[in-house]
């Protein structure tokens, strides 16, 4: 019986060692990516109409199996910066089966609608409103790494995802956050603090501004005589 | 000399004196350094009723009418300088100088956070104004109906003692005009005209700055200032300048 247990013993130490010494091994070799066959192996980046926006040519091709004919030339160009001209690249035509939401209906692969962060990065740099006041901060990292909130508590029902849209509305103005539009619909006193209360938590002011801007500290008409 | 008797005379060394003596020349010392010292470096008035009248002169007790005066609510200050811009076109201020500005300020606030506090800054036409007492030609001195505190340029001979004297560092010397320049509520721009309000406070989208006559007890500068439980301060009261630029978070 003792022996038994002695040689399970041993049997067991051999086994783990052949284990870890099995996920020390290289693992197989990858294959070698073809940009002929799968296209341009750097991520296209595109910044218009909003900033930011990723498509990887090898999650497509390479891992999702897809032809180059899938794409080109019925919804995109490959002529690099083609679709970024177009007037109808936008959620909404991709909502109506253009670009991406040819294949990304839901059914297909995820919903244009859904998933924003798989193609859209973030814009790691605070957003700065200088109208209809000079200036009004935004950090997306606050309100989504710091607070857990998603792209779509704001976009687009309350922000569209195009740089310096909001600026363009004449109903940017605090009488319409005190009315729950824009960040009022969370700056109300009880989701976030009421958009009445700490002013200089977002304005940041000309001094702020050119802070930013990376300008000399006394601007003209400055602080010093 | 009868040497003898040289000991049995009374000493005339100080630890003879009665103490009383001695405090009362001490007492002279004491007064002397402080007339010399101007008063306010080394007082030996008492300061007790400075203290507790507080910044807001008592009902009744403005000496102007109408006592201009303008309250700055701090806290919604948000530093965009609309008031700037209007002050620069209102009165041609050039691109080196200012009639008023904003000041900055960063304190630490709870959860290892930081606020920034804006303060609006400009002429606060003290009711005992150094730059006045300064002026060596009289080329400023206080409207004696409105307390404003006013320049005539022909007189200015631009020495610039106002601006070293003035605690508000409000005054910049013109160099188009070769005189000094600074706030005066835009009496010569926009009051003397009939309007109410200067440029800046028609500016001010947030509401900061409201301007009025104290004297008025229906004027909302007068019911900010007298608002039961509100805090009021003034910038640099230890200069005992007296100004007319009040500061609250009402």
């Amino acid at each position: 019986m003792k022996k038994i247990v002695a040689i399970g013993f041993v049997g067991a130490i051999l086994f783990s060692y052949l284990l870890i010494s099995a996920a020390d091994q290289p693992a197989v070799e990858q294959e070698p990516y073809d940009e002929d066959a799968y296209g341009p192996e750097a991520l296209i980046i595109w910044n218009e109409p909003v900033k930011g926006v990723f498509f990887s040519h090898q999650l497509h091709t390479m891992e999702m199996g897809l032809d180059c004919e899938s794409c080109h030339d019925d919804l995109f160009e490959m002529e690099a910066g083609a679709a970024e001209g177009q007037d109808d690249f936008t959620m909404a035509a991709m909502g109506d089966g253009m670009y991406c939401g040819a294949c990304h209906d839901g059914s297909m692969a995820f919903d244009v609608n859904s998933q924003c962060a798989s193609c859209h990065q973030q814009p790691e740099d605070a957003i700065v409103w200088t109208k209809p006041v000079k200036a009004v901060i935004f950090e997306h990292t606050t309100h989504s790494e710091d607070m857990g909130l998603d792209c779509e508590s704001c976009h687009d029902d309350l922000f569209t995802m195009q740089a310096g849209a909001a600026e363009q509305a004449d109903d940017f103005v605090m009488a319409s956050l005190y009315d729950g539009l824009y960040c009022g619909a969370c700056h109300d006193g009880s989701t976030a603090f009421a958009s009445d209360t700490r002013c200089t938590t977002c304005h940041i002011g000309v001094r702020g501004y050119a802070r930013l801007m990376g300008e000399a500290e006394t601007p003209a008409h400055g602080a010093g005589h | 000399m009868k040497i003898n008797e040289l000991a049995n005379l009374k000493a005339e060394s100080p630890d003879t004196l009665p103490s009383a003596e001695r405090r009362n020349f001490l007492k002279i010392g004491l007064a002397v350094t402080g007339v010399y010292l101007g008063g306010t470096v080394l007082s030996l008035t008492s300061v007790v009723d400075a203290l507790a009248e507080g910044p807001v002169p008592t009902a009744g007790k403005y000496p102007y009418s109408p006592h201009y005066t303008m309250v700055l609510r701090e806290h919604l200050c948000i530093d965009c300088e609309l008031c700037k811009e209007a002050c620069v076109k209102t009165n041609n201020v050039p691109s080196y100088g200012y009639r008023t500005t904003i000041l900055e300020r960063r304190r630490d606030i709870v959860g290892g956070e930081k606020e920034t506090i804006f303060m609006p800054v400009l002429c606060n036409q003290c009711n005992r104004p150094p730059c006045v007492r300064v002026c060596p030609t009289t080329a400023t001195w206080k409207d004696e109906k409105t307390g404003i505190v006013v320049m005539k340029n022909s007189r200015c001979i631009g020495c610039k003692t106002c601006m070293a004297a003035c605690p508000y560092n409000a005054r910049y010397f013109n160099e188009e005009t070769r005189a000094v320049d600074k706030c005066d509520f835009c009496w010569e721009s926009r009051l003397s005209k009939g309007e109410t309000n200067p440029a800046c406070v028609e500016a001010c989208p947030a509401d900061v700055r409201v301007f009025g006559d104290l004297a008025d007890h229906n004027s909302r500068v007068f019911q900010l200032l007298h608002t039961p439980g509100s805090i009021v301060w003034v910038l640099r009261p230890e200069t005992g300048a007296i100004p007319n630029v009040f500061y609250t978070n009402a």
